[in-house]
């Protein structure tokens, strides 16, 4: 084998077996000494992290991409699956970058779930995470991510149910479950589809045989798997529920690694859409609805959590977005750098959440840029990393994909829409800023604001690095597959950045308008779009329920007796026969002596005229 | 038109004059209706002997046998009036007349 085949795989063999080794501790009955979680977990992923970047930096000095089949899983007549791992420059990017974030995530969890009894099992679920997620990134053939898909979406379902005992966590874990499945039947058709067409699961060989094929049905059904997984438009509902979740399960799964499964299944299958314009069309106004939709939502909520939710729905659309319009690796490189900002958004919220006694409503903060510095000052990072200020990590990955939107043969209702959802994306971050750190605090005075602990302070730090140096790191070291288009007006160029100005101008605007009245009778209709979330929870939850078992209960217990007894059969005689009877009888005025005159005179006449 | 129709004709015709412009008694009433059956059968006994159609020679029984059953309902009602209206009297039978 050649040595740098050996290394990638001997690297991701070993990191399998450090992050796999402290979930071994479940099969022996020894108790765990109580910084099981720092000494342990956290040290294995610090480790694993470490063992990554060897392959890193070897692909970034030769280039050098590798495919390992080993272990012949099953062999059928007509398909073969391997265990078999893809090295190439999404995944060996990738990898380094999820360790990374989910390292400083799990210093942070030592700190925020240090009162909870079973942080040991958080702790195994944030590990066996993170072996599905990277078994879906390193894998090369369709059952495998199927394993890793699956895996994902079940620990996803066990961690947002973390606390259990509270009802909405519940209906929120089913909610991602449910939704999940719905995208499941997608990859599942995409599979199947694929399996009797092109006779295989394996990257390559569906890539060489499906030239000549028309793929328009399994890039539909990779599509709606992506959607699910992804949270587009339509099956988006249970990213914002999963904030029920810890929030280092928030910062981990539904920012950084699970929910950007589906935009990863897209770029590697990028190579099957590139000619299907169909497919790149649907991605790319679907994308375009999620990102601006989502955008909308964030507007108006007042939940920390619920508000960079919804922010990652919405640059989730915009990565959707990018897929639509061929620029796959554009949307890889804006998983990256989303990757650091994001996680650590909500490493920021969850230290202001504890701080605050477990306040998560942004009404009911303000004033934290003195009284925790350090936090309110990695928020305004992340937040300006976010809106694509130039030169921090956002930066190069959305300009890059503004400027491909703009020079691109594109739908222009998508382009509009995204457009205004970035200038949306600078409106609620300024939001969150303004209520959280600016200000005069509208908390208790006694609350336990806190920043003193190096397990908080450290992730923070790494991740505040990442979001400012991240995205120029990886930009200086990738080669970018598609020529970008470097001239264009200026207008056109500098257009992510004034929408993003003119957001900001705005939120300025209305965020000196909270303290005066400025319309005595506001307009409401839109404030209830965006805080019912377009009312798609109260439709589809709620309502369409309702009906069914309401028409249930009709059929089960009215249909019968009330109507086949009764309305159909006797009394449908009865009902049909009595109006007739009395409108007859009500004509009949009862004049017999009249009656029979005329009838007589009638006959009289009939006898005369035949008579002569 | 034949004697024989006219006369039969004019026979019925009297008997509904009666019928429609008796104003005191039921009874007179239910009697024209019996000068009409007879009318009417002997109209239907000559029918076959003037026509030379033997088909209809029962309908002049038949005839017979529904005007009885008639008859007696007739005089049944006529017994019942007495009975609930106190008299025979047509102006007892208002109830549909305002």
């Amino acid at each position: 084998m050649h040595p740098t085949t050996l290394m990638y795989t001997s690297s991701l063999l070993l990191m399998f077996a450090v992050l796999l080794y402290p979930l071994l501790v479940t099969f022996t009955s020894l108790p765990l000494n109580n910084d099981w979680a720092s000494s342990h977990a956290k040290t294995a992923v610090k480790s694993a992290f470490l063992i990554s970047l060897a392959p890193l930096s070897l692909f970034l000095s030769t280039g050098m991409e590798a495919v390992t089949s080993s272990w012949t899983w099953m062999v059928t007549t007509t398909l073969d699956i391997t265990l078999s791992f893809k090295f190439d420059h999404y995944s060996i990017i990738f990898i380094p970058i999820a360790l990374y974030v989910t390292w400083s995530i799990l210093e942070f969890a030592t700190w925020y779930m240090h009162s909870d009894p079973l942080m040991n099992r958080f702790f195994k679920y944030l590990l066996t995470f993170l072996v599905a997620m990277l078994i879906l990134v390193s894998a090369n053939n369709l059952f495998q991510l199927f394993i890793g898909w699956e895996g994902v979406g079940i620990m996803s379902f066990l961690l947002i149910g973390w606390w259990h005992g509270r009802a909405d966590a519940n209906t929120a874990a089913l909610q991602a479950v449910l939704y999940n499945r719905v995208g499941d039947i997608g990859l599942i058709l995409g599979m199947a589809w694929l399996a009797t067409n092109v006779n295989s699961w394996d990257i390559q060989q569906m890539f060489i045989l499906s030239k000549n094929l028309d793929m328009t049905l399994p890039l539909l059904g990779l599509i709606l798997a992506a959607t699910g997984k992804s949270a587009q438009f339509g099956l988006h509902p249970w990213l914002p529920a999963a904030m029920e979740g810890p929030t280092p399960v928030s910062a981990l799964l539904h920012s950084s690694t699970m929910v950007v499964a589906g935009i990863f299944l897209l770029i590697r299958m990028s190579p099957l859409m590139e000619n299907n314009q169909t497919a790149l069309t649907l991605c790319l106004c679907l994308g375009a609805l999620t990102t601006m939709f989502t955008a909308t939502c964030a507007l108006t909520q007042n939940d920390i959590k619920k508000i960079v939710a919804f922010s990652t729905s919405s640059q989730l659309g915009l990565m959707m977005v990018t897929i639509g319009l061929n620029q796959p690796q554009l949307a890889f490189l804006h998983i990256c750098t989303h990757a650091f900002f994001k996680a650590m958004l909500f490493l920021c919220s969850g230290s202001v959440i504890h701080s605050l006694n477990d306040e998560q409503d942004i009404r009911k903060m303000g004033g934290l840029h003195h009284l925790a510095p350090f936090t309110s000052s990695c928020l305004t990072v992340g937040s300006l990393a976010l809106t694509g200020t130039p030169f921090l990590a956002g930066f190069f990955s959305k300009d890059a994909i503004i400027e491909a939107l703009n020079t691109s043969h594109v739908n222009a209702w998508a382009l509009t829409l995204t457009l205004i959802a970035t200038s949306f994306t600078a409106i609620y971050s300024l939001r969150v800023i303004f209520f959280v750190t600016m200000g005069t605090p509208r908390f208790l005075p006694l609350s336990p604001i806190n920043e003193n602990n190096p397990a908080v302070i450290n992730p923070l730090k790494r991740l505040a690095w990442g979001s400012i140096f991240g995205g120029l790191l990886v930009m200086l070291n990738i080669n970018l597959f598609k020529t970008p288009v470097l001239t264009m007006p200026a207008e056109l160029k500098l257009a992510a950045l004034a929408v993003s100005i003119l957001g900001l101008l705005t939120a300025l605007e209305l965020a000196t308008l909270t303290s005066k009245q400025f319309k005595v009778t506001p307009l409401r209709t839109p404030h209830h779009f965006s805080t019912s979330l377009g009312f798609v929870p109260a439709i589809i939850h709620r309502q369409i329920p309702q009906l069914s078992l309401l028409l249930g209960q009709k059929i089960a217990s009215q249909m019968v007796d009330q109507t086949w007894l009764e309305k159909t059969g006797p009394k449908a005689i009865a009902n049909a026969t009595a109006p007739l009877a009395s409108a007859t009888s009500n004509m009949q005025q009862g004049l017999i002596k009249t009656y029979l005159t005329l009838f007589l005179m009638t006959l009289v006449l009939v006898t005369l005229i035949s008579a002569t | 038109m034949t004697p024989t129709h006219f006369t039969i004709s004019s026979a019925f015709l009297l008997g509904m004059m009666g019928l429609a412009f008796h104003r005191t008694h039921l009874l007179s009433a239910l009697l024209c209706l019996e000068a009409m059956m007879l009318a009417l059968f002997i109209a239907l006994s000559l029918w076959s002997l003037q026509l030379d159609a033997t088909g209809c020679s029962t309908a002049p029984m038949l005839m017979l046998a529904f005007s009885a059953c008639e008859a007696s309902a007739g005089l049944a009602l006529l017994v019942a009036t007495a009975r609930t209206h106190g008299t025979g009297h047509m102006q007892a039978l208002n109830l549909l007349q305002c």
